[in-house]
């Protein structure tokens, strides 16, 4: 009897073995599969923070359109000064939204770049003419292929030199030509005395439509 | 002095073992060797270049008064310094001469069929490498902080976040949330990636490269059949092979030097600080293809699909790319052999695949072609029917030239001219 408790069964040894194995196993997988998913964590710190300060906000009912650069960058846009960019090229000025409340020009984020130009009224299409002022449309300039300033006139329509996307500023930026999957948005605007207001938002969302 | 590290180190048993292996010569085996030389300088001299450059969008103000982002400023800097505007200038022509030897070497092989087992793995870590050598040029684009290389990075940009689902979130890690002239996380982002990251995954490769061909054993050329059937035929790795490296290192420096002092790269002070402007900019040769691609696809090539948008952008700017590179990576499988590959074969004995690598290299030039279509006034249909017949009649064209000079020789079965050839 006693030899027999003494024993050891071989079956019984292997399946103990298998057993132990299979803690073992499960114990350092559990451990590497935790270690990886926490690491994973530090991951999450590769995307900033988004922080929304003033020049970073989009552009919104009551904004100013300034010059976004040259000499007269940050000033009052005004029609004598349309009227005077008609006859250079390109026949449009790069604007800013200037909110009037704290003077802050936002222009700190890339989708706040507008084109304002002023055209026939009697060759804007009803919609466009709808958003215009006496003529003077304003549209988001981020092209809606991949995202350049759309900066030339070319073949009496707005051109993107990057990949010759062209737009139709009478028709509601109509693509004519090119590889943009959309026309980008109006910006609806008033004249307040000399100035150019803005008078809702962009009509949608602006920038490459990827 | 010698015999004192000898004796510590076994020097000559290493001697044996590994310097006296015998390396084969010829004139196209050095194309992968001018890549590796590229890569060198490009170390030697971004070491140089990150010493005097400022990764920050600060604004600063010069002592002639100007107020400039520092990033530019220090580019400023740095071609102020004794010869800083040419070693600047020899990292930018180092890049492009890295990923055009890199292209040249990988066709080489190709044409040679040197990429046969047991050869794949080592043809799958080169394609690894030339995509890594691209990415690496494209993070250092932006680097100087003008608005060309913030034009073009940008665009780079949108292209990557129009890769479904993933490309939004990869971007924005990338480049450290969007791409901005303001952003002020973006050029420290671009900074690290570039000059810490992807050159150590490079070196990391370049040794894995090396290190399989050496224990793979270099192919033999086609001569090397002729003299001496069965044996390993080459000169020693040192003293020989060495001298020859080292005289072509030099010969390399010297003449890339004399180029980027000659012809100053990217002058950033004619391309000023970034403007809300987008200047007409043109990307480098190695992308100007799929620039090509990307102003023939109209605008009408759009759906959505579970929330991603599969617009114009992604099938120039993701979709042809990677069929390209997916494509690449399949050629070892599609042409398999059944005896281990010892010499390189001869492109006149294989029409079928020296007419399909001409016809890729025709793809390439005929896209590159569209690339300049605004410049040219070029018609959309008329680039279509060039991208996609000629290279296909080129590949034809080859074949029966081919054919007719060298005779019918015994065919080995090639994924050659049956793949469409704007897909492979």
């Amino acid at each position: 009897m006693e030899h027999t408790e003494h024993s050891i069964d071989p079956v019984k040894e292997q399946q103990e073995h298998i057993k132990r194995r299979a803690v073992l196993q499960a114990a350092i997988g559990v451990g590497v599969g935790l270690s990886v998913l926490s690491t994973l964590y530090v991951g999450v710190g590769f995307i900033p923070k988004v922080v929304v300060t003033p020049e970073k906000e989009p552009v919104k009912a009551g904004d100013v359109l300034v010059w976004a650069q040259g000499a007269k960058a940050g000033q009052d846009i005004t029609p004598a000064d349309l009227q005077a960019a008609q006859k250079s090229d390109p026949p449009f000025i790069i604007a800013y939204p200037k909110n009037p409340e704290n003077n802050v020009v936002k222009n700190q984020s890339a989708t706040n770049t507008i084109m304002v130009m002023q055209l026939e009224p009697s060759s804007l299409s009803p919609e466009t003419a709808q958003h215009a002022a006496q003529g003077i449309v304003a549209y988001s300039a981020i092209c809606k292929h991949l995202g350049c300033t759309i900066s030339q006139w070319k073949n009496n329509e707005w051109h993107c030199p990057c990949h010759g996307g062209e737009y139709d500023p009478r028709q509601g930026a109509k693509v004519v030509a090119g590889p943009p999957p959309g026309p980008v948005p109006q910006l609806p605007i008033k004249l307040e005395g000399n100035r150019i207001v803005a008078t809702a938002g962009f009509l949608f969302e602006p920038g490459a439509d990827v | 002095m010698y015999k004192w590290l000898d004796e510590r180190l076994d020097l000559q048993r290493l001697n044996n073992k590994l310097f006296r292996k015998a390396f084969p010569v010829h004139h196209t085996f050095f194309l992968g060797e001018i890549t590796l030389f590229a890569f060198i300088v490009l170390v030697l001299t971004g070491i140089f270049l990150t010493l005097n450059y400022e990764p920050s969008i600060r604004e600063i103000t010069t002592p002639d008064g100007q107020k400039l982002p520092a990033a530019y400023a220090s580019i400023l800097y740095i071609d102020s310094l004794p010869f800083g505007a040419v070693l600047r200038s020899l990292h930018h022509w180092s890049a492009h001469i890295m990923i055009a030897a890199a292209f040249l070497h990988m066709i080489r092989i190709h044409l040679s069929g040197a990429y046969k087992k047991p050869r794949e793995l080592n043809w799958l870590v080169g394609i690894g490498l030339l995509v890594l050598a691209i990415v690496t040029a494209f993070t250092g684009y932006a680097l100087p902080f003008d608005n060309y290389a913030i034009t073009a990075t940008k665009i780079g940009y949108e292209i990557g976040a129009a890769a479904p689902w993933v490309g939004g979130l990869l971007v924005n890690i990338l480049f450290a949330g969007e791409f901005s002239n303001t952003n002020t996380q973006m050029i420290p982002r671009l900074f690290s990636v570039h000059v810490l990251w992807l050159p150590l995954t490079l070196i990391a490769l370049i040794g894995l490269h090396l290190l399989v061909m050496v224990k793979q054993k270099h192919t033999q050329p086609k001569y090397a059949e002729r003299v001496s059937p069965g044996k390993v035929l080459g000169v020693p790795a040192l003293p020989s092979q060495g001298v020859m490296a080292g005289i072509l290192l030099l010969v390399y420096v010297a003449v890339t030097t004399l180029i980027a002092g000659i012809f100053l790269a990217h002058p950033v002070q004619a391309y000023g600080p970034p403007t809300a402007n987008t200047p007409a900019v043109k990307p480098d040769w190695y992308f100007l293809w799929i620039y090509g691609i990307l102003q023939m696809i109209p605008s009408s090539w759009k759906f959505e699909l579970l929330g991603a948008t599969f617009g114009p952008q992604f099938w120039g700017g993701i979709l042809v790319p990677t069929l390209v590179i997916l494509g690449a990576a399949a050629i070892p499988f599609i042409d398999t052999s059944r005896h281990k590959q010892r010499y390189l074969e001869l492109p006149s004995q294989h029409p079928g695949r020296t007419s399909f690598v001409i016809a890729i290299v025709m793809f390439y030039i005929m896209a590159t072609l569209a690339g300049y279509k605004i410049d040219l006034e070029l018609p959309n249909a008329l680039l279509w029917v060039l991208v996609l017949f000629v290279p296909i009649l080129t590949g034809v064209v080859t074949y029966v030239v081919l054919r007719a000079f060298y005779g019918k020789t015994p065919e080995e079965p090639v994924g050659g001219l049956q793949g469409s050839a704007a897909n492979d």
